[in-house]
């Protein structure tokens, strides 16, 4: 009953291409599991047909729903034939298919950027350019202007030095896990070798204890009053991701948006098209039901090792409950919770907004963010309660 | 249903596990394809039993490498025996064998401890169920180690040699993704998401496991935990809890549930302060037949 491998064969490695426009890139030896997995499934039922190269082909449940997709495209081509699976015979139409994948990223960018992620993408196009430290007195001047007074011809030093300090945060963090020495751990296998004329172990060896490591979560407001600092902030996030290994990254505005994927790879202009994919545009928002998602869904990114990092100025339009008893939450379970707020920089200001109210008790450190030595300062705090 | 594919959902039923069409497939997929799969989902599903219970199934050995953060090769794959080293040295004293005679005698196979990893490779007769559980707990360094393991299920110990596996172990792995797992892993790797279960089918888990229990305390069980899983918890239960409690229920010989039973036996299910407050306050203001919304019979 099963059609000859060969066909099976071609008919797998184009369902692969097809996953791959959908976003879902296989190797060849995935799709030759797959294929052998078609060759001990009925190929009559297509649950069972389904069952099979979902078993294969998919790597985690989140792509369940791009892969449903492919495959009923898949399975409604073969079988909408009237020939029902001899149709693994004959080759998927892929020029349709190649259309459209060349039209979806194009109209996709357009559609989705926003000013503040706009203005990156040019002014920073440069990226390919090693760094530069400027002269001092200049360096100094930049380091304690106000993000939202940069004139533009500015904002490329900025992405530099924001570059540098991060670089300077990752290598103090990673400083930070090396425990004070206390002579590490016998190393038995070692001491053995050392001591086996001797019929008595004397010389201990030794090897150095196991070393905590710090991880960061970074939860950075997005929504419209934070517009003049997100640009900067995405920027600092993304040098962050990039200079230090275990950060994952979250965006908000009102709705939660998990982007460490997105702020991975060597192209910052690269990093900033794939955030407008997801950014979260609509108005206003909602720290605490964000947050509530947060713990919800990725509560367990979060142990006594994590230092969790928190960008926004807390204008906030949900209930104050809600975010208290979700910055209690996120307390109980983190190594230390750090506030950054950009307009704590502006001397008059006073964390009055409701939302700021009810959180500011529950934060280990509440601090500015609005200008480059603010950033560089925070140095200081990244270490554990 | 392919006839293979069947038997083995029938054989997982016949061991108590109920079970439905893709785990029953993926089960075979990762028999026949030799290859490992990988479970994810929420804790306490049932990820872990699908692996005793192949075991069952296969009647052969099951040997469960439980995961930890800075757990590594020496508790996963051998270790040699250090105090037996130590025995055999002094044993040795005074005899006229040369140090080259001496370190061949203590690093042979008699002194070394295998760990989990190496006795699921050099296993005699059928090839046993190896459980890599909660594998997101391990380091990324473990992580890439054990991916070198798996993909040729060789081991090569320098005193020794390379030991070969002499038929590969059938391998599951899962996760409570408490990490993300490497795409390396995942590529290597059959895939199965395992869900909470549906109605039907945690009906038919509580009927099969807790006998003492009618069906209709069952089915009320069921849409108790259905709706429970859907408000916000911090702590969401699985399948184990429903079995405790459905397990404590028919211990106090209760045929169905009342509002003063939940109360009391809600430590069974709610294992959080704050979900237990906040279970409370919605039990208050919309009682127990949001939970329970009374069947027509």
């Amino acid at each position: 009953m099963a059609a000859p491998p060969r066909d099976l064969v071609t008919a797998t490695l184009r369902f692969g291409q097809n996953l791959r426009r959908a976003g879902l890139p296989r190797t060849v030896s995935e799709l030759m599991d797959a294929v052998r997995a078609l060759e001990v499934v009925d190929l009559l039922d297509r649950h069972e047909v389904y069952l099979a190269l979902r078993t294969c082909l998919v790597s985690r449940v989140e792509e369940t729903p791009a892969f449903d997709r492919c495959f009923d495209a898949f399975w409604k081509f073969h079988a909408d034939d009237g020939q029902g699976l001899e149709g693994l015979t004959s080759p998927m139409p892929d020029h349709q298919a190649d259309e459209h994948a060349a039209e979806a990223p194009a109209g996709g960018e357009q559609k989705h950027e926003s000013v503040a992620l706009e203005g990156w993408e040019e002014e920073s196009a440069d990226d390919g350019e090693p760094l530069e430290v400027p002269g001092k007195s200049e360096r100094e001047v930049l380091m304690d202007r106000d993000f939202s007074t940069f004139p533009a011809e500015d904002l490329d030093e900025v992405a530099r030095l924001t570059i540098l300090i991060a670089k300077r945060l990752a290598r103090r963090v990673s400083r930070r896990r090396r425990p004070t020495r206390r002579g590490g751990v016998i190393d038995l296998r070692r001491s053995m070798r050392a001591n086996m004329m001797k019929g008595e172990i004397i010389d201990l060896r030794r090897r150095e204890r196991r070393r905590r490591k710090v991880k960061l979560v970074l939860v950075c407001d997005v929504s419209g009053s934070m517009d003049l600092y997100s640009r900067f902030l995405l920027q600092f996030l993304y040098a962050l991701q990039n200079v230090f290994g275990r950060v994952e990254t979250f965006t908000f505005a009102t709705r939660l948006t998990r982007v460490t994927e997105q702020l991975k790879g060597h192209s910052y202009q690269m990093a900033l098209r794939r955030l407008a994919d997801v950014r979260d545009f609509s108005g206003g928002t909602r720290i605490g039901e964000s947050l509530q998602e947060f713990n919800r869904a990725w509560r367990a990114l979060v142990d006594r090792r994590t230092i969790v990092i928190l960008l926004s100025d807390g204008w906030d339009t949900g209930e104050p409950e809600v975010l208290a008893n979700e910055m209690l939450m996120l307390r109980r379970r983190a190594g230390r919770v750090i506030w950054l707020n950009p307009l704590l920089g502006n001397p008059s200001y006073e964390p009055l907004t409701r939302g700021m109210a009810a959180a500011l008790p529950l934060v280990d450190h509440f601090a500015a963010a609005h200008n480059l030595a603010s950033l560089r300062d925070l140095a200081g705090h990244l270490t554990l309660r | 249903m392919r006839a293979e594919i069947r038997k083995i959902q029938e054989m997982m039923e016949g061991a108590d596990y109920v079970t439905d069409a893709a785990i029953a497939t993926s089960v075979h997929l990762g028999m026949t394809l030799k290859k490992p799969l990988l479970i994810e989902g929420h804790a306490g599903v049932g990820k872990t039993e699908v692996a005793k219970v192949m075991a069952r199934m296969l009647e052969t050995n099951l040997i469960r490498l439980q995961c930890y953060e800075g757990l590594d090769a020496a508790q996963a794959l051998y270790e040699w025996n250090y105090p037996k080293q130590l025995l055999h040295i002094k044993l040795e004293e005074g005899t006229d064998h040369s140090l080259k005679q001496k370190e061949a005698a203590i690093f042979s196979e008699p002194f070394l401890i295998k760990r989990p990893l190496l006795q699921a490779i050099t296993q005699d007769g059928r090839p046993p169920v190896l459980l890599i559980d909660e594998v997101d707990r391990s380091d990324e360094e473990f992580e890439a180690f054990l991916l070198e393991v798996l993909s040729d299920f060789q081991v090569t110990i320098p005193e020794i040699g390379t030991i070969v596996a002499t038929q590969p172990p059938y391998v599951i792995l899962t996760s409570n993704r408490n990490r993300e797992l490497s795409d390396a892993l995942r590529r290597r790797a059959l895939y199965q998401w395992m869900d909470f279960p549906g109605f039907d089918k945690e009906v038919r888990i509580v009927m099969r496991k807790v006998p003492g229990v009618n069906e209709r305390l069952a089915r009320e069980i069921s849409r108790f935990m259905e709706t429970l899983r859907t408000l916000r918890l911090a702590k969401v239960p699985g399948v184990a809890e429903t079995l405790d409690w459905a397990q404590a229920l028919s211990s106090l010989h209760a045929d169905h549930l009342d509002e003063e039973l939940v109360t009391e036996t809600l430590g069974c299910v709610l294992k959080d302060a704050d979900d237990v407050r906040r279970f409370k306050r919605e039990l208050q203001t919309t009682g127990l037949k949001r939970f329970v919304p009374v069947e027509g019979s």
